[in-house]
């Protein structure tokens, strides 16, 4: 077990990662806003540093009732590498489709809680957040990412985030945090991108190659 | 000397932005850390330029600009932010913003800006 995740990131490594998230997600949060025409309001990020067993206690402790949620998750992989797990409150589906889908069909609309369109609609909107913020990160720190296709899940939360084989439960995990809601309460949700520890070397040296351009 | 005020919750932010200015113009720097202090800085001071963030913890920089812009009308404030959502742009160039600037700024972004600035101030 690692028990100096405190120093794992200085203080200034871990205010350039706060802040490129804030630019990561501030243009995932344009894309997504020119695609289905709804504001997105944004918050300060935030950055942790825990040992691997502690993720899912630290996710559950972030989202408000963790048992009523959709996740969408996605892989990415390169040298900045981990998982992406945007977390929606139950009925964001709805939500984001009623304000979408004035021009469709009100039974289509009402159908079954978890229904076709709304998959459909979370997995784009959660494939769009999540690319456009990991994509700029990476691009920001130089590296080109790869994704996963991304997966709808419901279940067990732990069941589901520990049974990914890029976690070493021995280490230690990154992880970049927001929270966001779409204007007119519509949809609510928060973003978590948890790191795999093989990044981490990689992330300090490009986080100090980012800052050296502004030296 | 002129005077800029740098609204911004994030250091790394602050030292991005400043790195961005030409080292062979004077210019005195003042950093603030939330909207709070940072409009109690802007009515000690009277910077010339006032440069905030959006999204911060306590006081946004939404607020910060519409007091300043409601009791010196005739102050520039550039708003400096990763929201980049057109809504954004317009209700900060609405509230009387003189420009809005794309994080993370550019050297030859805040150049271009401050150039187009010194001539709109020689205008008025």
């Amino acid at each position: 077990m690692n028990n100096n995740r405190q120093e794992v990131l200085t203080t200034e490594e871990k205010d350039t990662l706060q802040e490129i998230m804030n630019i990561g997600f501030g243009s995932a949060a344009a894309d997504i806003s020119e695609v289905i025409n709804l504001y997105v309001i944004l918050s300060v990020p935030t950055i942790s540093v825990l040992n691997t067993p502690d993720l899912i206690e630290y996710i559950k402790s972030e989202v408000a009732d963790h048992k009523n949620i959709s996740i969408v998750e996605q892989n990415f992989f390169s040298k900045f590498k981990g998982l992406a797990l945007l977390i929606f409150t139950l009925g964001a589906g709805k939500g984001l489709l009623s304000a979408l889908g004035k021009g469709l069909d009100k039974e289509i609309l009402e159908s079954d809680p978890m229904g076709m369109l709304e998959e459909d609609l979370l997995l784009e909107v959660g494939n769009i957040l999540v690319g456009a913020c990991v994509g700029k990160i990476a691009e920001l720190l130089g590296d080109v990412v790869n994704y996963s296709p991304p997966r709808l899940i419901d279940g067990n939360l732990a069941d589901r985030v520990l049974s990914h084989d890029i976690f070493d439960p021995k280490n230690i995990v990154i992880i970049l945090h927001t929270i966001f809601r779409f204007s007119g309460n519509t949809a609510s949700g928060c973003l978590f991108l948890v790191t795999s520890h093989e990044s981490v070397s990689w992330l300090k040296q490009a986080l100090r190659t980012f800052l050296s351009q502004y030296e | 000397m002129q005077k800029i005020l740098i609204i911004d919750d994030s250091p790394v932010a602050r030292k991005i932005l400043k790195s961005c200015f030409p080292k062979d113009e004077q210019r005195e720097f003042f950093e603030e850390g939330d909207g709070t202090t940072g409009l109690q800085r802007f009515e000690n001071i009277h910077p010339d330029i006032t440069i905030t963030d959006l999204t911060m913890p306590g006081m946004g920089g939404m607020e910060v600009l519409e007091r300043i812009k409601t009791n010196h009308p005739e102050a520039i404030v550039i708003v400096s932010s990763a929201d980049i959502q057109p809504v954004t742009r317009e209700r900060v160039i609405s509230l009387g913003a003189y420009a809005f600037l794309k994080k993370p700024p550019s050297k030859e972004i805040v150049a271009k800006l401050f150039a187009d600035l010194t001539q709109y101030q020689r205008q008025k």
